[in-house]
């Protein structure tokens, strides 16, 4: 105890040293916790993409890729406005090798009520639909019907509420789980509901790509293969066989958001790495200092008789404290400012992003408290043992 | 030293009153209408300039037991800064909206270190009576 009171004494006594210790140390925990947090997310965002697509091969129109890049379609929630004959539908349908197919409608820029907030309304078939029911169904285990809407983890709409779109009332049924992508911002519909809510906007004089008999109109088909058919070939069918339209492999699609994925995350990591291996020098060269400068300090408390031992143990202590400090600031910096920015750090990366549970978190907080901890012991332990072995007379001769 | 918390509520409290109107404003709408996040962003602005003021009479007063007094009706004004953007004041319904995204989280992180501040510097008045 009188030990341990000794090393707090010396913290307190210069609270520039250690205030920088502290500081030092918290960086390094801010910069761990922060880096995994921002990496686990958008590992989890990405496996949720794949959960949540479900199809595997998807058909736009055309015309779809000049006026919105696919990877954009589903990360960032620009589905965009372009349409193709609901005919494609049975065509698909009808190509051997496809097991299910679902339509889906997108109707783009939609101003509702709650913020002039360009809302994605995304019309579905709920009898063939196999890509957003399942999600529906974890909250609302029937059918979502006329004018009853599922509404993205983003829109600020609870279960029963009523959002206004044109005017029309619809209820919101069901809150899907978040995705991390823009498929959280998107509002999904019947596509009964999406003709009340077109002939809305008609009435208002707001006219749309789409009219609003939209039975005759869709945005893209969702396709399942059959167990165990080739699906590049199947894409290569529908492509071929189709006419204006482009059949997309999710896999693809996924892949190259994979790769983006690899490089932020490689440059996340190898920035924590740096930032390791800096704090690493810059706290060792800092103990040898603390160290050379204390020499004659620690002269006297030896020749006081206090044993090599415990000189290495108060000085151990002190860097103890003093990371298990900076450790606690930088790891509640760290989730004080990760987290509440998760919705910005989400927009500006451009990726899917979803951020791990309390559990998670508390794993990684713990785990970086541990290892800045031990990152500062480590640093300080050189110190410890060159301190030791050092000749207090020596030291006492040589400032004389 | 003992005037500390409050210079450091005086900078904080300035960056909610210049924030709330510039880099950390709430949604600016194509159409020039705004939605009650704008409201939200007013309320900032007065509780920032309130905090601004009490963060003054702090680090100007001498007195110790007055400067006590002022770190207490800070709390509460800080709690009500915690509390306006989006309890108090409802803001816009996407998450993706810049009221959700930047305003309310700067501002109650901004708060939370007034509030923090406001305490540590009634403890050291406290400690110093």
């Amino acid at each position: 105890m009188k030990k341990s009171y000794l090393s707090l004494k010396n913290l307190s006594r210069r609270p520039g040293r250690t205030a920088a210790l502290v500081l030092l140390t918290a960086f390094i925990a801010f910069s761990v916790l922060g880096g995994s947090i921002v990496v686990s997310s958008l590992r989890r965002g990405l496996n949720s993409l794949e959960d949540r697509l479900g199809a595997d091969i998807i058909v736009l129109p055309s015309s779809a890729q000049s006026k919105v890049s696919f990877e954009k379609l589903f990360l960032q929630g620009t589905t965009g406005a372009f349409y193709m004959d609901a005919s494609v539908l049975d065509e698909v349908l009808d190509t051997p090798g496809v097991a299910a197919a679902a339509p889906q409608t997108f109707l783009a820029s939609l101003k509702a009520d709650c913020c002039s907030v360009k809302i994605q309304v995304i019309g579905i078939d709920p009898e063939k639909d196999f890509t957003v029911q399942p999600w529906i169904q974890e909250s609302y285990a029937r059918d979502i019907g006329e004018m009853e809407v599922a509404v993205g983890c983003s829109v600020e709409a609870g279960v029963g509420e009523i959002i206004r779109i044109y005017d029309e009332r619809c209820r919101a049924v069901a809150r899907l789980a978040p995705t991390g992508t823009g498929l959280d911002t998107a509002v999904y519909c019947t596509m009964d509901t999406m003709n009340t809510l077109l002939q809305a906007a008609e009435s208002k004089g707001i006219s749309h790509k789409i009219t609003s008999d939209g039975d005759r109109q869709i945005s893209a088909v969702y396709v399942k293969a059959q167990e165990g058919a080739d699906i590049d070939q199947l894409n290569s069918y529908l492509n071929g066989h189709i006419r204006k339209v482009t059949a997309v492999r999710t896999r693809s699609m996924i892949t190259q958001v994979s790769d983006s994925l690899a490089g932020v995350t490689r440059t996340v990591r190898i920035l924590i790495a740096a930032v390791w291996a800096l704090a690493v020098i810059i706290l060792l060269i800092v103990f040898a200092m603390m160290t050379a400068e204390r020499r004659r300090e620690f002269a006297v408390l030896r020749l006081i008789g206090m044993s090599r031992r415990a000189l290495s143990r108060m000085l151990l202590t002190e860097s103890l404290l003093c990371s298990a400090m900076g450790a606690l600031i930088g790891a509640v910096l760290a989730v004080a400012l990760v987290l509440p920015f998760t919705a910005l750090i989400e927009s500006s990366l451009g990726l899917p992003y979803l951020t791990p549970d309390w559990k998670t978190i508390l794993g990684y907080a713990l785990g970086a408290l541990l290892l800045t901890v031990l990152i500062g012991a480590a640093s300080s332990a050189f110190a410890a043992w060159k301190l030791s072995h050092a000749d207090p007379g020596g030291a006492l001769r040589e400032g004389s | 030293m003992k005037k500390l918390p409050a210079m450091v509520v005086l900078i904080l409290s300035l960056g909610i009153m210049i924030g709330s109107q510039t880099f950390l404003a709430p949604c600016v709408h194509e159409d020039g209408s705004f939605g009650s996040c704008h409201w939200a962003g007013q309320m900032m602005l007065g509780v920032g300039g309130l905090l601004f003021v009490l963060s003054l009479f702090a680090c100007l007063s001498k007195d110790g037991p007055v400067r006590k007094g002022i770190y207490l009706a800070m709390m509460p004004a800080s709690v009500l800064g915690i509390l306006t953007p989006g309890t108090l004041i409802s803001l816009c319904k996407m998450n993706a909206m810049r009221c959700r995204m930047i305003m309310q989280p700067a501002m109650i992180i901004l708060c939370v270190l007034i509030l923090l501040a406001a305490l540590i510097g009634f403890l050291m008045e406290r400690k110093r009576a």
